[in-house]
């Protein structure tokens, strides 16, 4: 049977880009879980291309949650890219998105994430 | 209290709680959406009401972690309204007794994960309803609908 998300990591210079397809569900967050937060390394860049993932409940906001406090425990950044305008609003609503940079494509994600360190 | 409504039935879909059938009870609420002429925006926040409300009843509503439970959902198209019906044989829970996310103005660092799942879901609808009827919690979902195919005239 065909797994309900497909995630691939690549390295993009000193980034990790990480590219999820699918829907992040009570189903499969613990899959995006289990690839994404072993990457929050000390210092580490993560670009979490998010373009063709149609459908994100809370089960997903817990993984960013979780992502975001590692990432920022580890002195870490990290770039959403490519949020559909739906989920866009439930974090918008949830006061996650203040949190989080996000860009419309990974191309702009790579310039935010490797700009110079935030002040 | 809950008479039988007149409306267009979909042919209600049946599950066991198994978090590998949410994608189906997600698909027939937005055909359902669809049917109805909803916009992409409220067609999605109802598949996100419908997904919330089953998967806390999956991992909440079981008597023990060997039970499982069976969730039925069923859609009725009205004239006005769009009628989502989530009903669950897990343990009593009524959504509207959880209490309002208070923290959703706090730093992320501070924040308790949890709690969200149910506050997009009582968001979602312009109605929520609930009643335990024997064994089963029923969550109603009424969506007004703006234009589009009106169904079968009631009365």
């Amino acid at each position: 049977m065909e797994p309900a998300i497909q995630i691939a990591v690549e390295t993009v210079g000193t980034v990790a880009v990480v590219t999820a397809v699918g829907d992040i569900d009570g189903n499969t967050a613990y899959l995006v879980e289990e690839q994404v937060l072993p990457l929050a390394l000390p210092g580490s860049r993560l670009l979490l291309d998010l373009t063709k993932v149609p459908f994100m409940s809370s089960a997903g906001l817990r993984v960013l949650l979780a992502l975001h406090r590692r990432v920022t425990g580890e002195a870490g950044r990290v770039v959403l890219v490519g949020l559909s305008e739906e989920i866009r609003d439930v974090m918008n609503a949830t006061g996650f998105l203040g949190f989080f940079t996000v860009a419309d494509t990974v191309p702009a994600g790579l310039t935010l994430i490797e700009g110079p360190p935030a002040a | 209290m809950t008479g039988r409504r007149k409306g267009r039935r979909m042919e209600p879909l049946q599950v066991i709680g198994a978090f590998e059938r949410l994608a189906e009870l997600r698909d027939y609420v937005e055909r359902a959406a669809a049917t109805a002429g909803l916009d992409r925006k409220a067609s999605y926040r109802l598949c996100l009401a419908v997904d919330e409300l089953a998967t806390n009843a999956m991992t909440h509503g079981r008597p023990s972690p060997e039970h499982e439970i069976q969730l039925r959902l069923h859609a009725i198209l009205e004239p006005a309204t769009l009628r989502i019906v989530l009903e669950d044989t897990g343990k009593p829970y009524d959504p509207r007794q959880t209490p309002v996310p208070t923290n959703l103005n706090l730093p992320l660092e501070e924040r308790e994960p949890g709690g969200l799942g149910v506050f997009f879901a009582l968001q979602s609808a312009d109605e929520f309803q609930y009643e335990r009827a024997g064994d089963w919690n029923r969550n109603v979902l009424v969506v007004r609908r703006v234009a589009g195919d009106s169904g079968t005239q009631a009365g």
